[in-house]
């Protein structure tokens, strides 16, 4: 699926999808939704390789929290075009637990919702194939004033 | 009032040529309808029963002299010659074709307008007194404050799908003209014991299916919080709204389920991580849009002149219009004026492009070129001294704006209703112009005192039927469209919502279920007695009683 991380379309992905149906991966960058890293936490751990989870919006990150240190990347799930709970995780990660690592924007991922992700704070956004085009990276760039302060700079425009 | 910074300008170009590209995409099939629907509905733009409707926001409903000919240009060049004035102080085209709404936005850009969140699942453009700086026992004029928050809600890249439509209302007075009871969130500034203005924060009004009154979750917030404040509502309200179920996500059924003080605590919570973040206002920010609302120059001795006495005792209907459609200022010699956009057997609200143009020349020659629009539909040119009183109301007159029906049953709240709407269950306009047909008595109207006349032609409550003293609801019964009545209802400061009268009645006899509740008003009414009172004191029964004894 085509990614975009910092703005810009990359071709490698190294993150590895982890499912319930196949075994757990021995090594590598791996990707687990939430369930399967709560069972399989030691396990995963243990292995050589980065750790990412996927979150659904219903996440509480109070129950993330504490594993954020063993994790490279978290993706959040975006259900619809209308749910908008994403926003707001991805904006909490960053600015109240200080997560460093990778947050990635997947599912209802298209043109119109770039820019108010990077604001937000995913700097990682996989865009389904079927909607994706390279003209889609102007997105960033159609509004330049910002009047609020958000994940990429707290400052709202009364402070710049 | 505010002037446009260079940034502000560049939005507004920007979102305009923003919302041309997505309409160019979708046209090309590169956006899939669900997608564009929540596009274009953030542009205010509606797909209609005949046309697209254009929503355009007049924020806090104030509007210079300039915008308003803006406005009439667009209806004149790609609308019908009209548009229509709504219950949240914004302005409606209802016919202008899909293709060029994005050449409409590029036009109001030129004078500082944008359809920027008049729709959809966003924070909306906010509301507020319509008489804002115009009395004395004001605490803070609210449209500064108005504006700042206008600014931060502006494309919230956080806030841009909530979990449903969010409103906000502000107002500086305990005269609350701008129903913030009814508001997802109300925002009143207050004066704590002390002796400091702040802010009240109510949370959790609203009218629609399941009307509620706002709680308080604030008594008093100091200026500079109210943005991280607001930021933390909405932050909760994002995550926790249900999204299950379109008819329990307004922030109204949250604090309902979670209960006032749960959701306070929630809220007290997050906002105590980002009180001291860079969101916190600054005094100058607060200085610096304080400043775009200066006081008028005002003329001093404007009381001193003698031609308007003179024309109060010399003509009956001035005087009329001047008791019913004016109040007094603050400043002597100088008095607000409504104009009713209720004219005779026209739909309430409606305004037509000549009459925009002939009301922005008034406003500039003796209104320094301000204009106003209020949630009951009508519009305000706040400060007229009273030696231009008489030709402003013989302009008025002439032009089907000073019909003196303020606050009678003839100043409806009427929304579009099945005419134009696609959510409508039933006709309003029809039913408007059956009310006005059968009261035209204006001077049995008056006799009548204060009496608000509400109807939504569907639950959706557009023209707030819930508080309306007397309340219609439209509903469909097989094909035909039906009303129920309520009474006792009020956005202002004594809040209620109204009590459902009884089954609802067919409209042929609508004006007649009027007639008797009038009736059984005059019978009961204690002397100079409002209608809401005479309800409260009273209750629903004997209004039942009459209405319905036919029907037994």
């Amino acid at each position: 699926m085509p990614l975009i991380i910092n703005q810009q379309r990359v071709n490698d992905d190294t993150w590895l999808r982890v499912s319930e149906e196949q075994p757990l991966p021995s090594a590598g960058d791996r990707l687990v939704p939430w369930a399967l890293w709560c069972e399989h936490k030691a396990t995963l751990k243990a292995a050589e390789g980065r750790l990412g989870v996927l979150i659904e919006p219903d996440q509480e990150l109070e129950a993330l929290a504490p594993d954020l240190p063993d994790l490279a990347l978290v993706a959040i799930n975006f259900p619809s075009f209308a749910d908008g709970r994403g926003f707001s995780l991805a904006r909490l990660l960053r600015e109240k637990y200080g997560f460093t690592g990778q947050v990635r924007a997947v599912g209802a991922v298209s043109w119109d919702r770039l820019r108010f992700m990077a604001r937000c704070g995913f700097d990682a956004l996989e865009v389904p194939e079927e909607r994706y085009s390279d003209d889609m990276l102007q997105a960033f760039d159609e509004i330049s004033v910002r009047y609020q302060g958000a994940a990429d700079d707290p400052r709202p425009l009364f402070r710049r | 009032m505010y002037q446009y910074s260079e940034q502000d300008q560049r939005l507004i170009e920007e979102r305009a040529e923003q919302f041309r590209d997505q309409t160019r995409r979708y046209l090309a099939g590169e956006i899939p309808e669900d997608e564009y629907r929540v596009l274009r509905l953030q542009n205010g733009l509606y797909i209609q029963t005949h046309a697209p409707m254009l929503r355009v926001a007049i924020n806090y409903g104030l509007l210079s002299s300039a915008q308003l000919r803006g406005l009439a240009e667009v209806a004149r060049k790609y609308d019908k010659g009209y548009a229509h004035i709504t219950t949240r102080q914004n302005i409606q085209f209802n016919w202008p074709a899909l293709e060029q709404v994005p050449d409409i936005l590029a036009d109001l850009a030129k004078v500082q307008m944008h359809a920027i969140q008049t729709s959809g699942s966003c924070i909306r453009s906010v509301t507020s007194d319509h008489f804002s700086g115009v009395f004395d026992d004001e605490i803070e004029d609210p449209r500064p404050w108005s504006e700042i928050i206008r600014q931060w809600a502006a494309l919230h890249p956080e806030f841009a799908y909530l979990p449903r439509k969010f409103k906000i209302a502000v107002t500086g007075s305990a005269q609350d003209r701008a129903a913030t009871q009814v508001h997802d969130i109300g925002v009143r500034l207050v004066r704590n014991d002390e002796g400091r203005v702040g802010f009240e924060v109510l949370v959790g009004g609203g009218l629609g299916r399941t009307p509620m009154i706002g709680k308080q979750i604030r008594p008093f917030l100091e200026k500079e919080d109210l943005l991280t404040y607001l930021e933390a509502i909405l932050r909760v309200y994002n995550l926790r709204g249900r999204r299950d179920n379109k008819y329990k996500a307004r922030i109204k059924i949250l604090v309902d389920a979670m209960g006032a003080d749960a959701f306070r605590d929630e809220v007290e919570a997050e906002w105590d991580r980002i009180k001291d973040s860079d969101l916190r206002l600054t005094e100058a920010e607060m200085e610096r849009v304080r400043g775009h609302f200066p006081a008028h120059p005002y003329q001093n001795d404007a009381s001193e002149d003698t031609s308007y006495p003179e024309r109060l005792a010399s003509d009956r209907d001035f005087a009329i219009w001047i008791e019913r459609n004016t109040v007094d200022h603050k400043v002597p010699g100088y008095r607000a004026v409504t104009l009713t956009l209720k004219d005779f057997l026209k739909a309430p609200g409606d305004v037509t492009d000549a009459q925009m143009d002939l009301i922005a020349d008034l406003a500039d020659r003796y209104n320094f070129g301000e204009i106003r629009t209020t949630h009951q539909q009508n519009m305000v040119l706040a400060h007229i001294k009273q030696a231009d009183l008489y030709p402003l109301w013989q302009a008025l007159a002439e032009a089907g704006l000073a019909r003196p029906v303020v606050g009678t049953i003839n100043d409806m709240i009427v929304c579009p209703g099945l005419d134009f709407c696609s959510l409508a269950n039933a006709y309003t306009l029809g039913v408007a112009r059956q009310i006005q047909e059968r009261f035209d008595d204006l001077d049995y109207l008056y006799d009548l005192g204060e009496m608000r006349l509400n109807m939504s032609g569907c639950i959706n409550a557009c023209a707030h039927h819930h508080v309306g003293h007397i309340g219609i609801l439209g509903v469909d019964k097989k094909g035909e469209s039906y009303y129920q009545f309520t009474l006792g209802g009020s956005s202002r400061e004594d809040v209620s919502l109204g009590k459902v009268l009884g089954k609802s009645i067919p409209s042929e006899e609508v004006a007649d279920t009027l007639e008797k509740i009038i009736g059984v008003f005059i019978e009961n009414r204690l002397e100079g007695e409002r209608f809401i009172d005479c309800v409260r004191r009273i209750g629903n029964a004997p209004f039942k009683e009459r209405v319905y004894a036919s029907h037994h």
